[in-house]
């Protein structure tokens, strides 16, 4: 049993986000529970004190009791409360520590000190439980974003400890490797394990469940048993700011795109020397100034396509015309943007301007500022980008696009990890894009976000079109099909 | 219990089948003698031995691009030394003649440490210092550089596309360029970094009693036989 006494806690040097407010809560064994709430509301807060990195890693003022069986977490070595609670995070490139995945199954029960025999043994049946032999023994760095999670959560298993804390396990997944997480902690349910999750994506995680904790500014707002929370109406969880736990019911907003012409893609072919996300397309049309949802299972070749049609690769030799006109990969370099994931990587100057300034091959400043006031940033002019938020990153990398007089923009998976509220904010942005008559294509896993503002749908496998449709009634059952049905 | 380590599958990078002890050895023997050994007599002999060596083994692990970026560095340097030496005199022959001497001493120890690192596993690796006793202070921080070395190549190309994207790879001010590459890749590192040591210490790592490594390593016919390789250099350096 887990119970936490009367916590408050705030981040060092931090502002309230993120904090806690005199939470009560006792977890019995064997319950699946779910902490859910807008960001910066104290879900992730909540599970580092379960699993102890608050407060033996991350620091701030903390006062109340964490108790795990009678034993105060708080006060324990990190290395102890490793025995008991395991945890997997939000990205999957961050927690593997060493670099192939047999050794890492074996990390947590090798730091134990256990007996070789034993490891070994584990290793193996762990692999066989999750039915993932075929990726023992592989480069962790060669994997997929869903496989590199499944031996996150694997190599927590591996060590067996019976509580298990989940810190937004499902963002950077696509729908088939959330299927995979769901069975993984349908595994752990059944084994009698407490699992805790902390998420925004909910849909997934509806037959699993015991109990739902609502979060609010760092209160525990609601407390639900599960059933309670997945009567509650369309309406109040989207006042409550929470993603729906029935994918069907989201209410779709339906956006159409006036034809204003098409952007013809030629000969796209690439291969790369693994065999991997092999693109194979000899003709395909996109509709311009249309925002394009581009959706398909890991390794269909979405961001191939993407890399190909922003110039990124040398030896696609595709051609693009714009209304007629040809573009070839150089070219490409300054038509397409690609809004990456981590937009931290393309973000490189001290103030907002400067960043919109050195895109610019002359400087008009009357233009910045329409696109700064436009994307809601003018107020960030004089700021550091990096002192942004997120969201707001996410927009300055949108304006430097279209400073730079960019005609077709690449978003790559732009509302992994978000809540509702946030996600509705990328939507506002795409419509706007699209107002302003760019073209947008959309990489996501996001059905939510596609039926928010997307118009068109392509949907690619092993490396080609599987089907192309525009999100009319006829396109919005497909759709429904692929994320929903498929399940 | 041995049935069970040889089924139990881990990733393999090595084509020749050699402790990273022998490795390890294999790379101190090679930048020492070709660092700090004297040359002429006997040396003048071994020095193209050591100087071939790293190229052989890159080209019998199938690593060819590398092997042959490396080759065609030694064939600069060494049409440099050969052509455009003779010509120069007084400040610029010191220069170029000190910069030539440096390169050569100093590559065939850098390759065979590439060599090392990209044909060695993680858990190999942290395996051979164990056995060599080497505390667990030293071995983890090392291990992580393995792990980090990856990471920083996949972080670094996303910001050099960024870039490319962005249209500001041109050389317009090196200062800049320099600063746009490094100041988003240090951001990002550090913050890998703090992830992953959060994800590391969740799992235990740092318990005070002592680790298990289920990764085994040891010598085999191979190794002897670099080892009495070896032997006569040593020698040689010693002696000459």
């Amino acid at each position: 049993m887990i119970e936490l006494r009367n916590i408050n806690f705030r981040y060092a040097g931090g502002t309230d986000a993120g904090g806690l407010v005199n939470i009560d809560l006792i977890i019995p064994d064997g319950q699946v529970i779910l902490l859910c709430g807008q960001s910066g509301c104290g879900k992730t807060t909540l599970t580092r004190l379960v699993n102890g990195l608050i407060p033996n890693y991350y620091e701030g003022e903390l006062s109340g009791e964490v108790l795990l069986d009678e034993k105060n977490i708080s006060s324990l070595p990190l290395y102890e409360t490793a025995k008991y609670v395991g945890s997997v995070f939000q990205n999957p490139r961050t927690q593997f520590f060493t670099v192939d995945s047999t050794s890492e199954l074996a990390f947590g029960c090798e730091n134990q000190g256990l007996p070789e025999a034993e490891i070994i043994q584990r290793v193996k049946s762990t692999a066989k439980q999750f039915g993932m032999n075929n990726l023992l023994g592989k480069n962790i760095f060669s994997l997929s974003g869903g496989e590199k999670q499944k031996i996150a959560c694997a190599s927590v298993s591996a060590s067996n400890p019976p509580i298990i804390v989940m810190d937004e396990p499902s963002s950077n997944l696509d729908i088939s490797a959330t299927k995979d997480l769901r069975r993984m902690i349908q595994i752990w349910k059944q084994q009698g394990k407490t699992v805790i999750i902390a998420e925004h994506r909910l849909y997934y995680l509806k037959e699993l469940i015991d109990r739902v904790v609502y979060l609010k500014d760092g209160k525990i707002e609601k407390d639900y048993p599960a059933l309670d929370a997945l009567n509650l109406s369309v309406t109040q969880q989207a006042e409550m700011g929470l993603r729906p736990f029935d994918l069907g019911v989201f209410p779709v907003t339906a956006h159409t795109a006036a034809s204003k012409g098409s952007i013809q893609c030629e000969n796209f072919h690439f291969a790369y020397t693994k065999q991997r996300d092999a693109l194979d397309i000899d003709s395909l049309s996109l509709p311009k100034a249309g925002v394009i949802a581009v959706i398909g299972h890991n390794g269909a070749g979405k961001s191939t396509l993407a890399r190909c049609l922003c110039g990124l690769e040398k030896h696609c030799r595709g051609i693009v015309k714009v209304d007629g006109k040809p573009y070839n990969r150089k070219q490409r370099l300054s038509l397409c943007y690609m809004v990456m994931q981590d937009v931290n990587h393309q973000l490189f100057t001290e103030s907002t301007e400067e960043e919109m300034l050195i895109s610019m091959a002359e400087t008009a400043s009357d233009k910045v500022d329409a696109v700064l006031e436009r994307l809601d940033l003018l107020q960030f002019k004089d700021r550091h980008p990096m002192a942004l938020s997120g969201g707001q990153k996410q927009r300055v990398a949108i304006a430097t696009a279209l400073v730079s007089g960019r005609e077709i923009l690449v978003l790559d998976e732009p509302t992994s990890g978000l809540d509702l509220q946030h996600m509705k904010e990328v939507a506002e942005e795409l419509v706007t894009i699209q107002e302003m008559g760019k073209t947008s294509l959309v990489i996501t896993h996001d059905y939510e976000l596609i039926v928010s503002c997307c118009t068109h749908v392509l949907h690619l496998e092993h490396g080609t079109v599987q089907e192309q449709y525009s999100l009319d009634a006829a396109g919005l059952q497909r759709l429904r099909e692929f994320f929903i049905e498929s399940r | 219990m041995d049935a069970a380590v040889t089924t139990l599958k881990f990733e393999n990078k090595s084509v020749i089948p050699t402790d990273p002890r022998t490795k390890l050895f294999l790379t101190v023997t090679v930048s020492t003698i070709m660092i700090t050994g004297s040359t002429g007599g006997f040396m003048n002999l071994v020095r193209p031995c050591l100087m071939a060596c790293p190229i052989v083994f890159l080209l019998l692990s199938w690593k060819w691009s590398a092997a042959v970026r490396f080759a065609v560095t030694y064939a600069i340097l060494f049409a440099l030394e050969l052509t455009v030496l003779p010509l120069l005199t007084g400040t610029w022959n010191f220069i170029l003649g000190a910069a030539v001497g440096i390169y050569t001493h100093m590559l065939p120890g850098f390759i065979m440490g590439y060599y090392l690192v990209s044909t060695t596993t993680v858990s190999e690796f942290v395996a051979a210092m164990e056995k060599m006793h080497i505390p667990q202070k030293i071995v983890l921080p090392m291990s992580v550089v393995f792990r980090f070395f990856p990471t920083v190549k996949e972080e670094y190309a996303a910001i050099r596309d960024a870039m490319k994207m962005r249209g500001i790879t041109t050389l317009r001010s090196p200062m800049k360029m320099l600063e746009y590459r490094v100041v988003p890749l240090m951001m990002s590192i550090a913050k890998i970094g703090e992830e992953l040591s959060a994800a590391a210490l969740t799992r235990g790592l740092g318990a005070p009693q002592k680790r298990t490594n289920i990764c085994k390593i040891g010598f085999g016919p191979l190794d002897v036989f670099f080892f009495l390789l070896a032997i006569p250099c040593w020698v040689g350096f010693f002696i000459c």
